[in-house]
């Protein structure tokens, strides 16, 4: 048995999932997050409500950093970054960007994903129009109590429309994963958006719904059935501006129509990229990425969590888009497996 | 160029220039022709409650598209253009100009209910289609089909009676829609009734068309029902706005009217 501690490389949902878990199995841990304060996309990017709890992302995510922050097993270090990483399983030292060094048994990467940048999709308009924004953005509006507005001048919206797989299933730009999440996302603030603002009229414009799972009904069905949102089967062609009123375009696909739709505000569901550290992630910890640029990993039925490299494991939107409900098992799964490789156990059934 | 599968288009979509010289080149006719794309300028928001409010219609936001009902549909096999799927989308995402071009065939929906057997999400689509024939006579699109003053007479002479009289029913029925009494079959039938049926029944027939009996202690309940009656139309009239909307058109005829009598 040994007392190193295991490195975890991100403060997200993954990373307070492994933590805590192996807190409360008495195993100590090093937290390392580059930016200075723990809770990843959901408190950085101040989301909303999450899904599917309804829960407030600064309570629920807020609660996993608390006990975390609180626990004597967790050694916190924020705003650092790891620039080397060598040794062997049971024995690896990282060093780190403030020139310290530490020892750890392994190390369990959780570093997320990188907001899709809209920039990249020019002819959709953000960047060129103010009230054309992001997922993120609107999550901002309503997280931070400002309500629903349109950027360029602060009035309500009273027609919004909300354009999934923005950097999605998108060949041209490179990005060929279904990012997973922006369905339900979008559906859920389609009805915060009507819950909030009475006679603002959303509709989705989509080319296929993945609203799986559970989330058939209390996104999809739940969002045109209580709160009237409407779903347009169509691919948008290009959002320009008469000068008032953002002008959508596109063909609706059910309807075999061209359509030139007015809206106050366009919104981008914009998809989930690999973290833009990747290559340099991959580097450090000598970890191979998968085809898309997202970090490797091995398949679940032997060891949960493993990358490329023994003793480097792997949890969350590290690995794919990923749900936070699923990252959280991800860190905790991976937590396990690094836990298990320190007592021998994946090493002797290699053996 | 001749337009293959021309029948495709609307014919008011294709535009032709039968006299037409561009830098001194003749291109008249169907050299000249092009295609006028049709767009979707705008969506009518309150479609799909103005038809959820009217009997019928109340399930329609539960429909995914599937088109089981189109599927299924007797009319559909008759005629490919009476397709209940498309007008179900039209109403919710609001396309009320499009719906309005089908005007003419929405009606024609038999009501065999085969839709509703078929309908995985339970929509019930001939509901929808007696909702929307009734939006249409309602909003003025289309006018009051025969079926619907049939109704109207055989409600009327119920609720003021509590009884039925064939007789007084064809005859109201004959008068509005402004066809003769006098039709062959109708006398023939009426010839053969008189020459077969009992001397005892004809004279109450007869007696029943001058008295016009009602259904003892009636009145209260014929108050009771007209009351509802009244009461769901007043709420159908203000589901589509049908009041406001005739305000509104009161006031656009004003300028016109005082510009005449001047």
């Amino acid at each position: 048995m040994t007392s190193k501690p295991v490195l975890i490389v991100g403060g997200g949902p993954a990373g307070l999932a492994a933590a805590h878990g192996l807190a409360t199995i008495g195993q100590k841990s090093i937290l390392v997050e580059k930016e200075d304060r723990l809770g990843g996309a959901p408190i950085l990017s101040g989301y909303a409500k999450l899904v599917p709890s309804g829960e407030w992302a600064r309570d629920a995510i807020g609660g996993m950093v608390d006990r975390v922050e609180g626990n004597g097993l967790v050694d916190i270090k924020k705003g650092i970054t790891v620039s080397e990483f060598s040794g062997e399983p049971g024995n690896f030292t990282a060093k780190l960007s403030d020139g310290k060094s530490v020892k750890a048994a392994s190390a369990v990467l959780c570093t997320g994903f990188t907001h899709f940048d809209s920039v990249n999709k020019p002819e959709w308009g953000f960047g060129t129009f103010p009230d054309v924004v992001t997922t993120t953005q609107v999550e901002q509006m309503i997280s931070s109590g400002a309500g629903v507005r349109c950027p360029s001048d602060g009035r309500k919206p009273k027609r919004v429309a909300i354009l999934l797989c923005v950097g999605s299933r998108d060949r041209q730009i490179g990005r060929e994963w279904c990012s997973k999440i922006c369905c339900t996302v979008s559906a859920n603030l389609a009805m915060e958006i009507r819950e909030e603002l009475e006679d603002c009229h959303v509709y989705i414009y989509y080319m296929d719904i993945r609203t799986f799972g559970l989330y058939e009904t209390s996104y999809y069905w739940r969002s045109q059935e209580e709160f009237k949102v409407k779903y347009i089967k169509a691919r948008i062609a290009e959002v320009t501006s008469d000068g008032d009123k953002l002008i959508v375009k596109g063909e609706d696909t059910l309807v075999k129509r061209p359509i030139t739709i007015p809206f106050d505000m366009v919104v981008h569901a914009i998809g989930m990229d690999p973290n833009v550290d990747n290559m340099l992630l991959s580097t450090i910890f000598d970890v191979e990425l998968e085809p898309h640029g997202y970090i490797g990993k091995q398949t679940a039925y032997g060891t949960m969590g493993a990358t490329s490299r023994l003793g480097v494991f792997v949890a969350g939107s590290a690995t794919g888009p990923e749900t936070i409900d699923d990252s959280i098992a991800q860190g905790n799964a991976a937590a396990m497996s690094a836990y298990a490789l320190m007592h021998g156990a994946v090493k002797a059934a290699a053996e | 160029m001749p337009i293959h599968e021309e029948h495709l288009i609307r014919p008011e979509n294709l535009k032709t220039q039968e006299d037409l010289v561009i830098d001194g080149i003749d291109v008249s006719g169907h050299w000249s022709t092009f295609i006028e794309s049709r767009v979707v300028t705008d969506y009518n928001e309150a479609l799909e409650e103005e038809i959820a409010a009217l009997p019928g219609g109340e399930y329609i936001h539960r429909c995914w598209q599937c088109g089981s009902c189109t599927n299924s549909c007797t009319v559909n096999e008759v005629n490919p253009d009476f397709n209940p799927r498309y007008w179900i989308y039209l109403i919710r995402m609001g396309m009320e100009s499009e719906l309005l071009r089908d005007k003419e065939i929405i009606w024609q929906c038999v009501s065999c209910n085969k839709c509703t057997y078929a309908c995985p999400r339970d929509v019930v689509p001939e509901g929808v289609m007696k909702a929307t024939a009734h939006w249409l006579e309602l909003k003025g699109h289309t006018p009051k089909s025969p079926s619907m003053v049939f109704d109207e007479v055989f409600t009327e002479q119920v609720i003021q009676t509590g009884k039925i009289e064939e007789g007084r029913i064809i005859r109201s029925f004959f008068k509005r829609t402004g066809q003769e009494l006098m039709q062959d079959w109708l006398v023939e039938m009426v010839k053969r009734l008189v020459a077969k049926l009992p001397v005892t029944l004809l004279w109450k027939m007869g007696l029943a068309n001058v008295l016009r009996p009602r259904t003892s202690g009636w009145a209260g309940a014929r108050d009771a029902i007209q009351d509802y009656v009244d009461e769901k139309n007043a709420e159908h009239r203000k589901a589509l706005r049908l009041d406001e909307l005739v305000e509104l058109a009161k006031q656009e005829a004003k300028p016109g009217q005082q510009m005449a009598a001047e």
